[in-house]
């Protein structure tokens, strides 16, 4: 059976303004994979994955999250969708726990889900205390709990390594495992491009608001890992995709794309 | 609606005020305050006790709605709350309803501070306990519309008053004349129906705006 594409969007734009976040951006992510979205401060990776979350509505264009209209069938997007910001968005009167059990209410989950995620990150001896007594890597652990409890089918996360320990780290291996295990799919941005080249299936790249480029191959053999990027970017972006490319001795070439960027597949 | 959902907003803002009491304390220092300005320039007069009470009521209520929205942003839990699954109705009421607990909190402390610091007369408490009720359902209603309104308006905090006194102007004249009835024991009408109205205006269009300005 052929793959669909849970997230989709058809030039999708953004303005803040008289600021363009975002322009013009068509992406396709298909069930099962997960795509990094890469590219410099200020590209426009967090207004894409937001207005994608619903957090955000574009002011052009369209998207999809698991065949649902982002504009118009929000309700039913967020029932299907889970974001991870770079904010927690905890509250920090309520302990680890409060925080878990909100969570589980407002998703209509059972507590004794939560009780057993809690354990999950780690947090089980914690779990009474105020979360404002909580470090920075304790407050993204909680909210990686709070992801696993939704269960969701599009996964959007935004810088999920900051602040995480390796065991931390981990976790966002095993949840972004778990949601194409389900047959998820997951758009992950982050500058912590070695770790999030492991998990990813696809490479997408905007500078400016623009998406550069996408795999589209990747998508169509999804045992390969594949990256194209067209601008090649500062000279760290170019670096690690050159040495990604190179290094994993694929024996295949880079090869110059229409664009002017270069392209090259793993095995 | 999801009650589940609407008592769990609800609760959490209740324990997030009760455990960091940074809004309704200082708010009822403040009615406090006003009570007593207000109260010895009237000379603490009979005839204008419910006066004096209710626009004290008021304007902490704005200290209330004010510090309600600051602490979402403050946190970054609002972008959180806002992308839970199911209806954005549901936060309205979880949020109404914590609002109104507070503001009704709020008047019953600052009538007890009236009572106590200018002796004025209790009488008539059980008709003042439905206006309060029927006052802090507008006022939260209100409230809320605008808390979420100004959410994303830079000095937002500023504009509040401006909005949010006009706007609550019925509340603030139907409680007056309703005080005063009750004291006097004489017949609610018309205020009643002044404030029954402006709370169903509030509670039916609040949650289908609600969702339209909190997105900003």
């Amino acid at each position: 059976m052929r793959p669909v594409d849970l997230v989709v969007a058809e030039g999708l734009g953004r303005r803040f303004g008289r600021v363009v976040a975002l322009h013009d951006v068509w992406l396709r992510v298909r069930e099962g994979s997960c795509l990094l979205l890469a590219g410099p401060n200020g590209a426009g990776k967090t207004t894409l994955l937001r207005i994608l979350a619903t957090a955000l509505r574009p002011t052009a264009g369209r998207a999809w999250v698991c065949g649902y209209d982002v504009i118009s069938q929000g309700p039913r997007v967020r029932e299907v969708c889970a974001y991870l910001g770079p904010a927690p968005g905890l509250y920090s009167a309520l302990t680890g726990w409060e925080n878990l059990c909100f969570a589980a209410d407002l998703c209509g989950r059972p507590r004794a889900l939560a009780r057993q995620l809690m354990a999950r990150v780690g947090l089980e001896g914690v779990a009474h205390r105020a979360v404002g007594t909580y470090s920075l890597g304790m407050r993204r652990r909680l909210a990686l709990a709070r992801v696993f409890l939704q269960e969701p089918r599009a996964l959007f996360l935004d810088e999920p390594f900051v602040g995480l320990d390796e065991p931390g780290v981990r976790l966002v291996e095993e949840l972004v495992r778990e949601v194409k295990a389900r047959g998820g799919a997951v758009v992950l941005a982050t500058h912590e491009r070695e770790r999030a080249w492991r998990m990813s299936d696809a490479v997408a790249v905007l500078r400016s608001g623009t998406l550069v480029e996408h795999t589209p191959s990747a998508l169509d053999h999804p045992k390969n890992r594949c990256a194209i990027f067209g601008d090649p970017g500062p000279p760290p972006l170019e670096g690690f995709f050159r040495d990604a490319l190179l290094g994993a001795g694929s024996g295949r070439p880079l090869r110059h794309t229409d664009r002017g960027g270069v392209a090259g597949v793993l095995p | 609606m999801g009650w589940r959902r609407v008592h769990a907003v609800a609760r959490k803002d209740l324990l997030v005020e009760w455990r960091g009491r940074d809004g309704l304390l200082p708010a009822g220092g403040f009615g406090l305050a006003v009570l007593l300005v207000l109260g010895l320039v009237t000379g603490g007069s009979a005839e204008a006790a419910a006066a004096v009470l209710w626009v004290s009521v008021l304007l902490a209520a704005v200290l209330v709605v004010g510090r309600s929205t600051e602490r979402e942003g403050e946190e970054g839990t609002l972008e959180t709350l806002l992308l839970y699954p199911g209806s954005r109705e549901e936060l309205f009421w979880g949020k109404w309803l914590a609002l109104a607990v507070l503001v009704a909190v709020l008047a019953a402390a600052l009538w007890c501070g009236q009572v106590l610091l200018f002796n004025a007369s209790p009488r008539g408490w059980a008709g003042l306990g439905l206006v309060v009720v029927l006052a802090a359902a507008g006022l939260g209603a209100v409230g809320t519309l605008f808390a979420a309104l100004l959410h994303h308006v830079r000095a937002g905090r500023l504009l509040l008053p401006l909005l949010f006194l006009p706007t609550a102007l019925p509340v603030l004249l139907a409680g007056i004349r309703l005080t005063e009835a009750a004291s006097r024991g004489t017949p609610p009408e018309p205020w009643l129906g002044v404030l029954v109205v402006f709370d169903g205006l509030f509670l039916l269009v609040g949650p289908v705006l609600y969702e339209v300005v909190v997105e900003g």
